[in-house]
């Protein structure tokens, strides 16, 4: 048998693949997802168009709405991830099962891919449709890449704390905003300078996502046994 | 794989186990102890705690208060170590509507790190009755052929400790021959625990734990 940290990996990938099989044969979350992300973005291009906004406002407005379009499409199918195993009663097959930390990795790692398929539809999609000029693409690149991993991780162990409550839609915003609100605004202001500056010195906005995400991974690993065996 | 050696033994021990729900005391300072070979079956009225007490066994949900404690040749199993020792039946416990019956013995399998040849999951199939239907969805199964798919993941790691809440509800006769077969089977070698009111299956006990008393 296997020990350590490749046994808890390849726990993960099992869980990550069962939930692609059945995200495959259902589609549940990926369809609330990407409708959300394209009707908002569509209502949103239609609405505001790339010729109502003052070239100076373009790269604000343009990073704040992406963001906006990105986190709440997120919200609309990860908080699913431990929903559906606790509505179709599957959750006591798989805590007799798995480990905590493999389970919370394989579900992390099925929103991450949920969030990564949502961000090569929609980010393109969004540039092209709103006429976004971007002056570094490899810093816009960075940002949007580090802060939806840090959106997965949060959304992820949110998740899992608000499946058994009774109100969890509302729980899950309540919850979900203050732990992504530092998140969002760090991403928007990323986004924002990688409209503006051809090249951006320090990198302080990706620096910022990649220590929310070691953070958010690293307590929500301590946190997520106990939630799990509550 | 991790196959449990037939000839190890196993005890199970519960200390001055309580359980409340709020207001509610389903039992308190309930103590066993049951060894390989033994069959104990928990009985009661209707909300007595059976199911709970089995949940509380597997480590679905804690105690209240006592202590419940796992030995394997005298060396206690810790907590991460037990989901290879347990296998569990009961009405509550669904498995995954949109996989097949091989996909999720497959799964189960994997998360619980074991490597399994591919005939065990066909072997173990035929034996509870669902040749043929290996590669149906479990949603579209039967009440009664979902309970046999249960079975079938209780048993598929051969735990040592294997609980069973109702293990013949919804069998036909022939679904209860082939869950009999197992219970001899395990009465062998493990520890069974089944929670009933069923005679039949509480005929399976050595000892029996009555709740309602």
């Amino acid at each position: 048998m296997q020990t350590g940290l490749l046994t808890y990996l390849n726990e993960a990938k099992a869980i990550w693949l069962r939930d692609m099989k059945s995200e495959l044969r259902t589609r549940y979350a990926m369809n609330a997802i990407l409708m959300f992300a394209f009707t908002t973005l569509i209502a949103v291009s239609f609405s505001l168009g790339s010729f109502r906004i003052s070239d100076s406002d373009k790269p604000f407005i343009y990073a704040a709405l992406l963001w906006i379009i990105l986190i709440f499409s997120a919200l609309s199918g990860l908080a699913r991830i431990f929903v559906k195993e606790e509505e179709a009663h599957t959750i006591d097959i798989l805590k007799l099962s798995a480990r905590p930390q493999s389970i919370f990795l394989g579900k992390l790692i099925f929103n991450l891919t949920l969030l990564g398929i949502l961000g090569a539809l929609l980010v393109p999609a969004f540039i092209v449709l709103m006429g976004y000029r971007i002056a570094s693409p490899l810093y816009f690149v960075a940002v949007v890449l580090f802060a939806s991993l840090g959106l997965g991780a949060g959304t992820t162990i949110v998740a899992a704390m608000i499946a058994r409550a009774s109100v969890r839609g509302a729980l899950f915003s309540a919850v979900s905003f203050p732990l992504l609100f530092p998140l969002m605004i760090t991403a928007i202001k990323g986004c924002e300078k990688a409209a503006i500056q051809t090249t951006v010195a320090g990198w302080n906005e990706v620096n910022i996502c990649i220590a929310y995400l070691v953070i958010m991974i690293t307590l929500s690993l301590f946190l997520f046994p106990v939630i799990w065996e509550e | 794989m991790t196959q449990k050696n037939s000839e190890n033994r196993y005890h199970l021990k519960l200390a001055n186990i309580s359980k409340r729900f709020g207001r509610t005391l389903l039992f308190k300072k309930l103590s066993l102890e049951v060894s390989s070979g033994e069959i104990a079956a928990v009985v009661g009225w209707n909300g007595s705690g059976k199911s709970t007490l089995l949940r509380i066994i597997a480590g679905l949900i804690r105690p209240t208060r006592g202590e419940i404690e796992y030995h394997e040749n005298g060396n206690q199993i810790n907590a991460d170590e037990r989901r290879n020792y347990i296998g569990m039946v009961a009405p509550a416990l669904a498995l995954y509507d949109e996989l097949s019956a091989i996909e999720n013995l497959e799964f189960l399998a994997q998360v619980r790190g074991l490597k399994i040849i591919r005939e065990r999951y066909y072997s173990l199939l035929e034996q509870l009755g669902l040749k043929g239907w290996e590669n149906a969805n479990y949603g579209i199964y039967s009440s009664g052929m979902k309970q046999r798919l249960k079975i079938a993941q209780a048993v598929l790691h051969n735990p040592p400790l294997l609980l069973l809440d109702e293990p013949f509800n919804n069998l036909d006769t022939k679904g209860i021959d082939a869950v009999d077969k197992i219970i001899h089977e395990q009465k062998k070698r493990a520890i069974t625990i089944i929670a009933s009111n069923e005679q039949r299956e509480i005929d399976y006990a050595d000892r029996i734990i009555n709740l309602s008393e």
